[in-house]
């Protein structure tokens, strides 16, 4: 702290009128060599943050952002050329500085928190020495006062029992605590400007929210600048003063947090709002899917890069790069339809043309026989062991749950990574041998010990849909052979021809082309390889489907045009899905009804709409209450509800699973049921 | 509002929406050819010009070691003690004065007028030891011993073989040893190392301890014994090469098996009702054909290696016939005196070895999946 503050005077005594800018990006253009030639990542980018202001650069990947805060750290990889630009620091260039100077800057004036808490922190390595590695090195601190030091920023960043942690190694840290860590190291040396990219990108909704909080508390107190890079428009609405929007290297808008949302100007950012499903937007709508895919930096487009996927690009977008208009003081755009002989587009008509072309009389939950139960689970267990004798440990990933999916319904599974929703999944597809339980589907228990063939023939019917779309697709084989496969093996087909015939047919359903069928996997984008992936399921005309997470992989642009397909499919096919995800927004808009899980456990069973409305379960509410909206207004009130897990310990309790009102279960004890019960009279 | 553009461009409507806005805009159209797996390895690979480079270097040897036995009348066992130990003489390049059959040799000044009227090329130094007057002498061989039509382009040997004969055959020989050993290699590693990887738990903890203790024994005793009881043909060599050589190519595998069968696509597949062949030989072995390919470029010339190795203690395959080993071993008996025999199997077995080395490194690079789809 002393000694910001010590060269904050200095600076003030020596240049009078210093920008009052923290850090200053003017027109970075980068570029990456690479075996194909020139990819033109950042092509023109500037902005300012000033002291204690919060900028979030948004986009999606491939659009430049981390390439831009890699720029100003001057830590790109070798085959990165800065073009032109400059990067202005208390009045200096920090492009021109060398390694060495960089490296001076690096941490002590500019701090950077990555993505990965996991890979970020030396796994050999003391925590306390981490944290202290750098107040050693840097400011050649004593150790007793680097202990000191670091102790105090470990309460700073929320930890407890410092002392006892000082000394612990990062595997004893869990992924919320590792981040925090991280934040610890980051702001050992008291940077000026820190860069997020991605903090909480890999850690769940309720960890991420107070992380959120904590970085918006140290920044207040410590009044530095942020750049915070994101693709999540919640957490931007959440952290950010002024807002960036980033599209193919280059800023498409920027201005307060409040001019991005509530009057966005430029095509992309309206259509990437409209295209983000929330806990408000109503499911009865289909989602804004912004067409395409982003263009290939190689060849940076000649005129506006989104102009291929805007419904409303005008003949120059093709032509001519927009300029910059100034909409207000803080709020500068790039697109033509600023230019006062274009026509107007506002928000809404992004929104609008989708509701009209719609349907009129779907509704969800019109398909769904309730009659007709597809699949049956009952106290489904799922345990892992591991070691013999002594060090035997057994993981109870799935501890007795129950639910039904009735025919046509689309049933959501929620719950933070390693609660056991995608564990539920394979058990349920036999892709692990269950512990006990039952699993009914078509009349047949799925979890009992089967022959090989057996299984095959009894599973037959059941589908699944992959989360990540890099690797649910094998690289050897042609879109036609991944699709072809599972006719082949169950010989759903007669001939060549038919098969042909049904892989056009389905490929068509999914919005390719046949001249893709030839095609290898790498040559598609992450949307279109994640609608192979669909096609892959749906070719045998499977009963049920199991979608794991068959979104979370994906940009928000191309995620609605997944979910759009799947919704328009479910609709024709009368399928019955169960939709695992740890996004409650995305499970809320698609689901018919939501289980929520907690370690192994379902807590919750409830109608989408009732579970949203009317949570019951403490850890269901405070689930609801760490998403982040894209709602800056509503996020500058939301409060995190932190869930005690303490409370329910119940130890000899008699527990069940209880149906508290019509289609509404809770996991609770017999007091508890009575204060729920309570609660909702 | 500020505008900076003065003039607008000269577009046909410049302010009108370029697409029908009642038609949904699709998926671009692909403008590349579809691309498999080995052109687009091929691709990279072309843009690596030392692997290139290798490649025809090692095709230039192989093509050499079939037709350079019969570029000339000498076969690999002719000998003619009279001739042996000629230097090498290659027409053309001896007028430059370099492979010109010539010979340095001490010998007393007056049999130069003797012996050596006719092949003498220069006199390098003069000198006396115990009062006999001597010199270091430059002569043609070829001349000397009364042959000067002909021409052995890499010398003889002890025996007066032609060395060029014997090496192109020996690296024929040498090759299809490491070619033997190699594919056996393969084979065995693969077979061992998926049945570990894809089966993993208890099948694979016996199967590595098994791998641990053959790791443990030494090499070169039971490749001795191994020769020494089925004597030294070319396949008791080659196999003598196997009896520890596939545990490094079985362990790769194993490391790929475990990689890749927890890929989404292999749990995808095994959804679909996929047996453990199909999901072997369709979805994880082809992955890690990239990896096969590359240790298989490098197993040859460790092969070649350590073939020479075992020729070098005696071990080598049955004379008269020669492999790279051989030659090396009869050409450092006589190295200061008669460089040439070991100097061109040395340059040969040093070419075939940085070859096969680049071309490995080149197709281990072309067939980096972290490479791919950047094209």
């Amino acid at each position: 702290m002393r000694l910001t503050q010590h060269s904050g005077v200095l600076n003030n005594g020596e240049v009078d009128e210093m920008s009052e800018y923290a850090i200053e990006v003017n027109n970075i253009y980068v570029t990456f060599n690479t075996y194909s030639g020139k990819v033109h990542a950042v092509r023109g980018i500037s902005f300012k943050v000033r002291q204690g202001e919060t900028l979030a650069i948004v986009g999606e990947s491939g659009s430049g952002k981390s390439v831009t805060a890699k720029t100003i750290m001057g830590i790109l990889s070798k085959n990165a050329n800065i073009e032109q630009g400059s990067v202005m620091y208390q009045g200096r260039d920090l492009l021109t500085y060398s390694d060495d100077q960089m490296s001076a800057i690096r941490g002590s004036e500019i701090g950077m928190i990555f993505q990965d808490p996991m890979s970020s922190l030396n796994p050999v390595m003391k925590i306390g020495k981490q944290i202290t590695e750098a107040l050693r090195l840097k400011q050649k601190m004593s150790k007793t006062a680097a202990k000191d030091k670091a102790l105090q920023l470990m309460k700073d960043v929320g930890i407890d029992q410092v002392e006892k942690r000082y000394n612990q190694y990062p595997f004893q840290f869990s992924g919320g605590m590792r981040q925090r860590i991280v934040i610890a190291v980051t702001l050992a040396c008291n940077p000026r400007v820190l860069i997020c990219d991605e903090p909480t990108t890999a850690l769940d909704v309720t960890v991420q929210s107070k992380i959120l909080e904590l970085i918006k508390e140290l920044q207040r107190k410590r009044n530095m600048a942020v750049i915070y890079i994101t693709h999540d428009l919640g957490v931007v609405a959440n952290v950010a003063d002024t807002v960036a929007v980033l599209y193919a290297g280059r800023i498409v808008e920027r201005g307060s947090v409040e001019d991005i949302f509530y009057n966005p100007k430029s095509p992309y950012a309206m259509a990437l709002l409209a295209s983000m499903p929330d806990l408000e937007t109503d499911t009865q709508r289909e989602l804004y899917a912004i067409p395409g895919t982003p263009p290939n930096m190689l060849f940076p487009p000649q005129g506006d890069a989104f102009a291929s996927r805007n419904q409303f690009a005008l003949n120059i977008d093709f032509a001519e790069q927009p300029p910059e208009f100034n909409v207000s003081k803080s709020h500068v755009v790039s697109t033509w339809l600023m230019h006062p002989d274009a026509p107007e587009v506002v928000p809404s008509d992004f929104v609008n043309r989708h509701v009209a072309s719609q349907d009129a009389n779907y509704s969800k939950s019109a398909h769904i026989d309730y009659q007709e139960k597809v699949l049956q689970v009952k106290s489904l267990k799922q345990y892992f062991t591991s070691g013999i004798g002594k060090n035997r440990l057994t993981v109870k990933a799935v501890d007795d749950i129950s639910f039904d999916i009735f025919r046509g319904e689309t049933f959501g599974l929620v719950g933070e990574s390693g609660c056991g929703k995608t564990t539920t999944g394979r058990a349920i597809i036999r892709l692990y041998e269950p512990t006990a339980g039952t699993v009914i589907f078509n009349g047949r228990n799925l979890a009992l010990k089967m022959k090989d063939r057996e299984r095959r023939e009894a599973t037959r019917g059941i589908e699944m849909i992959f989360q990540d779309p890099i690797t649910s697709l094998n690289p050897r084989m042609t879109v036609k052979e991944i699709i072809g496969e599972g006719l082949r093996i169950n010989k759903l087909c007669q001939s060549e021809d038919e098969m042909m015939e049904m892989i056009y047919s389905i490929l068509d359903v999914v919005g390719l082309t046949k001249e893709h069928a030839t095609r290898y996997p790498h040559e598609f984008s992450g949307g279109q390889r994640q609608r192979i992936g669909v096609a892959r399921a749906l070719v045998t005309n499977p009963e049920l489907i199991i979608a794991d997470e068959p979104v979370s992989a994906l940009d928000v642009s191309v995620q609605a045009q997944v979910l759009n397909l799947m919704n328009s499919i479910k609709k024709k096919l009368g399928l019955t899905i169960l939709f695992i995800a740890h996004d409650l927004s995305v499970v809320k808009y698609f689901s018919d009804r939501i289980g929520v899980m907690y370690y192994g456990k379902l807590v919750e069973v409830a109608e989408a709409e009732e579970l949203y409305r009317n949570p019951l379960h403490p850890y269901t509410i405070s689930l609801l209450s760490a998403i982040p909206h894209p709602n800056p207004k509503y996020e500058k009130t939301r409060k995190l509800i932190k869930y005690d897990p303490k409370m329910h310990d119940y130890g000899d309790k008699n527990v069940s699973f209880t149906e508290i009102k019509p289609g509404h279960f809770i996991r609770c004890s017999n007091e508890e049921l009575h204060q729920y019960l309570a609660k909702i009279k | 509002m500020s505008i900076k553009t003065s003039s607008p461009p000269k577009i046909r409507k410049p302010f009108e929406f370029a697409h029908d806005r009642s038609q949904q805009l699709k998926d671009d159209k692909f403008e590349t050819e579809p691309i498999g797996f080995f052109e687009d390895a091929m691709l990279r690979f072309v843009k690596n010009k030392a692997s290139i480079v290798a490649f025809w270097l090692i095709a230039f040897i192989v093509l050499m070691s079939f037709i350079g036995p019969y570029m000339n009348e000498y076969g690999y066992k002719d000998q003619n003690v009279t001739i042996n130990y000629m230097p090498s003489r290659v027409p053309g390049l001896e007028r430059l004065g370099i492979l010109d059959g010539s010979k340095v040799r001490r010998v007393r000044y007056s049999s130069i007028a003797e012996k050596y009227q006719e092949s003498l090329i220069e006199i390098v130094r003069e000198y006396e030891i115990s009062g006999v007057r001597m010199a270091d002498i430059r002569f043609n061989d070829y001349i000397y011993r009364g042959i000067a039509d002909k021409y052995y382009f890499f010398g003889t040997d002890a025996l007066g073989r032609d060395l060029w004969t014997r090496l192109w055959r020996g690296v024929r020989i040498s090759l299809l040893i490491a070619l033997i050993a190699m594919s056996v290699n393969i084979f065995i590693g693969v077979v061992y190392g998926a049945i570990c990887g894809y089966y993993g738990g208890t099948v694979d903890i016996v199967m590595q301890r098994f791998i641990e203790i053959l790791g443990g024994v030494p090499t070169i005793v039971v490749m001795i014994l191994f020769i020494l009881y089925y004597g030294s043909g070319i396949l008791p060599i080659a196999l003598a090469l196997c009896l520890k050589g596939w545990i490094g190519m079985s362990r790769m595998i194993r490391a790929q098996f475990y990689k890749y069968k927890r890929m989404e696509y292999v749990l995808a597949s095994r959804t679909l009702g996929a047996k453990d062949l199909t999901l072997i030989f369709r979805h994880i072995l082809p992955n890690a054909i990239g990896v096969l390919i590359t240790m298989a470029a490098l197993a040859i010339p460790r092969a070649i290696f350590q073939e020479s190795f075992l020729a070098y203690l005696g071990l080598g395959i049955q004379a008269p016939e020669p492999s790279i080993g051989i030659l090396l071993a009869e050409g450092q008996k006589v190295l200061i005196d008669h460089p040439h025999l070991t100097l061109f199997p040395a340059i040969l077995i040093s070419t075939l070895m940085i070859s096969f080395n680049l071309l490995g490194n080149g197709l281990r690079d072309a067939f980096d999946p972290t490479l791919r789809g950047i094209e």
